[in-house]
C-alpha cells in the first residue's frame, strides 16, 4: 500500500479513531493524539499485511486498541485534571462540560475491555460483530462487556 | 439502563480540530520509510556479500579438486619434506626467534590497549 493510499484511507478515519482513543484515555486529548499517531505508524508499517479481509477501520481500530493496551501496561493511567479532561469547544455550556467531566470520570473507572466496548458501541456506532473483531473476543463476550459496562457506569454516574 | 444509553449517545466525546495531525503522522511515516530503506539496503548488501562468498568458495573448491586430479602428488613425501625444512629452519635461527616473538607481543599489547580505548 502506498503512503498516499494509506493517508487517503486514514483521512476518513482520523476523527473516529481520535474520539475512540479520547474516550479510552478519559478525555486526555494530548495522550489520545499521541496514541493515535503511534497507531497510524504501526498500521503503516504493517500495511503490507492488510489483506482486506476486514474493513480498514476495523483493522485500524484494533491496532489503536492494542496501542492503548500497551500504553496501559507500561504505566497506570494518571488521573486527568478536570479542566483537561474535557475537550470542548469554546461555545460549549458549563452544563455540557460538567456532563463530560462526569462521563470521563466514570469511564476512567471502567476496566479496559468494558471501556473499549462502550466507546465503540455508543460513540462510534459500531456493530457487535465489528467490536468483536476489534477487541478479538466472541460476540457473546462483547455483549457481556457492554452489559457490565452499563451497570458499572450507572453505579459511577449516580450521585 | 435506558438513561445510561441515552446519556452515552448524547455525550459522545468531541475531538478538538487538529490540522497538523495528519501532517505529523505523514512526517513519522516518512521517517519510518527512511529507516526501512536503510535496513533494506543493509540486508541487500549482506545478501550480495553472502552470494560472493558462496560463489568464491565453490569456485575455489572446484579449482582445488581439479588441480588434485590433474597434478596428483605424494602427500607423504611433501609432508615429510615440509616438516624437515621447518625443523632445519628452527635449528639454524633459534637464537633470533626471541625477536619476532617479542615484536608480536608488543604489537598485540598495543592493539589490545587501542581496542579497550575504543570500547570506552
Amino acid at each position: 500500500m502506498t503512503q498516499e493510499r494509506f493517508i487517503s484511507l486514514v483521512r476518513a478515519q482520523q476523527e473516529p479513531l481520535r474520539r475512540f482513543l479520547l474516550a479510552l484515555c478519559a478525555g486526555d486529548a494530548a495522550l489520545a493524539d499521541d496514541l493515535a499517531q503511534d497507531a497510524l505508524v504501526r498500521a503503516y508499517v504493517a500495511s503490507g499485511s492488510f489483506l482486506g479481509l476486514s474493513k480498514f477501520s476495523t483493522w485500524l481500530f484494533r491496532i489503536a486498541y492494542n496501542c492503548y493496551v500497551d500504553h496501559c501496561r507500561k504505566r497506570r493511567p494518571e488521573a486527568v485534571p478536570v479542566e483537561e479532561a474535557v475537550s470542548l469547544k469554546a461555545d460549549d455550556s458549563a452544563d455540557r462540560a460538567f456532563r463530560y467531566q462526569q462521563l470521563y470520570q466514570a469511564l476512567e473507572r471502567l476496566p479496559e475491555k468494558e471501556k473499549a466496548a462502550i466507546a465503540l458501541f455508543y460513540f462510534e456506532d459500531m456493530s457487535i460483530k465489528e467490536i468483536s473483531a476489534i477487541l478479538e473476543m466472541p460476540q457473546g463476550t462483547v455483549k457481556y462487556q457492554l452489559s457490565m459496562g452499563r451497570q458499572h457506569l450507572k453505579q459511577h454516574l449516580q450521585p | 439502563m435506558k438513561e445510561i444509553e441515552e446519556f452515552l449517545r448524547e455525550n459522545k466525546p468531541v475531538v478538538k480540530d487538529n490540522p497538523t495531525f495528519l501532517l505529523d503522522a505523514q512526517r513519522r511515516m516518512e521517517a519510518v520509510e527512511g529507516i526501512k530503506a536503510e535496513v533494506d539496503r543493509q540486508h541487500s548488501r549482506g545478501r550480495v556479500a553472502l552470494i560472493i562468498a558462496l560463489v568464491a568458495g565453490l569456485a575455489a573448491g572446484i579449482l582445488v579438486t581439479a588441480l588434485t586430479y590433474l597434478y596428483p602428488i605424494d602427500a607423504q613425501t611433501v609432508g615429510d619434506g615440509l616438516l624437515q625444512s621447518v625443523r632445519l629452519f628452527l635449528q639454524s635461527y633459534r637464537q633470533y626467534l626471541v625477536y619476532p616473538v617479542a615484536l608480536l607481543a608488543v604489537i598485540l599489547s598495543l592493539l589490545l590497549s587501542k581496542w579497550r580505548k575504543a570500547a570506552f
